[in-house]
């Protein structure tokens, strides 16, 4: 298992020919502060159940020129399976509650069609702007690539980057480089306020 | 056309005989996402003696000393984001010029700042080395930086070496950490 680093890319089918089946899982925890206001006084009146924060995992099937081809390859809580049918999403987490991955999709290799080279994996926060949430309200934020087959935790990549003020994150890519599939610790944010914003980077 | 792999050592001048000009491009994007720092990579040659080192500042040439005292290596000049199409730097040797106590020139590659912008080659869209024979513009060599160094910070993309009064190439695509200082020290040199 691979700890992987911001930046890092690493191999996944050229050291394992045989890897054909996918899970990547992604994980965050909520900190003390993901309440949108009340702050010091709500919490000391016993108010303290913090606003539950809403992230959702999506994953956008980008073509060789980085592009969404069509509306249907993303992949999220409202389009759960691609096209294709080699990407599947396990649905909405809506609390983030839970230890280990709060969202994980499934991804058949061989089922990906020749003009997807790209599967992005991105996490924003549902109705950030209306809760006033942001992902420096999020902890321990990871995205992890599993062997179906054997459930083998082949890589994981912890988001540990100061991400206060972004309300959308770039976790990692699965991507074809020659003939082989790769995985790439992406970690990058943006301030994009919802899904439909962050997809628009790729029409 | 050759391509070379990693490690791969080939005659330059033996087998091409008008071999003379040599051009090292390096290019890559500018960063597609606000708030980080730009990406600024840097390629600097040192002109290496037969003890393996630097003679002095002078053989060291970068943004800040751009051709050698022969004028045979010549540094294009700084990009410190990526803008434009193709090769952002460039270094260009004209072989037959290369001072006699010269053994070999090494072409590295460095992410100026990578420590402090918590960069590595594998943040950077599109990163990449070419070696070009300046005459004919056939590729020798190139090196995705970005695929095959994505954790590194610097590396040798190349070494140019006399050997039996040729010149031959070494394609020799190791890593390296610490930035140019460190990397000067490996020649002899002494940050300043």
């Amino acid at each position: 298992m691979i700890n992987l680093q911001k930046g890092q890319k690493i191999d996944l089918t050229k050291t394992n020919p045989n890897l054909a089946k996918l899970m990547v899982g992604l994980g965050w925890d909520a900190t003390e502060n993901s309440g949108g206001g009340g702050g010091l006084l709500k919490n000391l009146l016993g108010g303290g159940s913090k606003t539950e924060i809403d992230c959702d995992a999506s994953v956008l099937l980008l073509n060789d020129k980085g592009k969404l081809a069509k509306n249907e390859n993303l992949v999220y809580f409202g389009n759960k399976t691609s096209p294709c049918g080699s990407i599947r999403h396990s649905g909405d987490n809506i609390t983030g509650h839970g230890d280990g991955d709060d969202e994980q999709i499934q991804v058949d290799l061989n089922r990906i069609p020749k003009d997807v080279h790209r599967l992005v994996f991105v996490v924003n926060i549902y109705k950030c702007v209306d809760r006033k949430q942001h992902f420096g309200m999020i902890k321990n934020a990871f995205i992890r690539v599993v062997n179906s087959a054997n459930n083998e935790e082949l890589c994981k990549f912890n988001l540990s980057d100061n991400y206060a003020g972004k309300t959308a994150l770039i976790a990692g890519e699965v991507y074809r480089h020659n003939n082989d599939w790769k995985f790439a610790a992406l970690g990058e944010a943006t301030t994009d306020p919802g899904l439909e914003a962050l997809t628009r980077r790729y029409l | 056309m050759i391509s070379l792999a990693k490690g791969q050592k080939i005659d330059l001048t033996k087998t091409n005989p008008g071999l003379t000009k040599i051009m090292v491009g390096l290019g890559w994007d500018t960063n597609k996402y606000d708030g980080g720092h730009a990406f600024d990579l840097d390629a600097v040659a040192f002109l290496v003696n037969k003890d393996g080192k630097a003679d002095g500042d002078g053989a060291f040439i970068f943004y800040n000393n751009k051709q050698d005292p022969s004028g045979s290596v010549v540094y294009s000049g700084d990009n410190r984001t990526g803008e434009g199409v193709g090769d952002d730097e460039s270094i260009k040797i004209n072989l037959t010029g290369v001072p006699a106590d010269v053994d070999k020139i090494a072409i590295c590659i460095n992410i100026h700042d990578a420590d402090t912008r918590s960069q590595n080659f594998g943040q950077v869209s599109n990163a990449y080395v070419r070696v070009v024979n300046d005459e004919t513009g056939a590729e020798l060599m190139r090196y995705d930086l970005g695929e095959d160094y994505s954790v590194e910070t610097g590396m040798v993309a190349a070494e140019i070496y006399r050997h039996s009064g040729e010149w031959k190439f070494n394609a020799v695509g190791s890593g390296f950490q610490g930035g140019l200082a460190s990397l000067a020290a490996t020649y002899g040199l002494s940050a300043s």
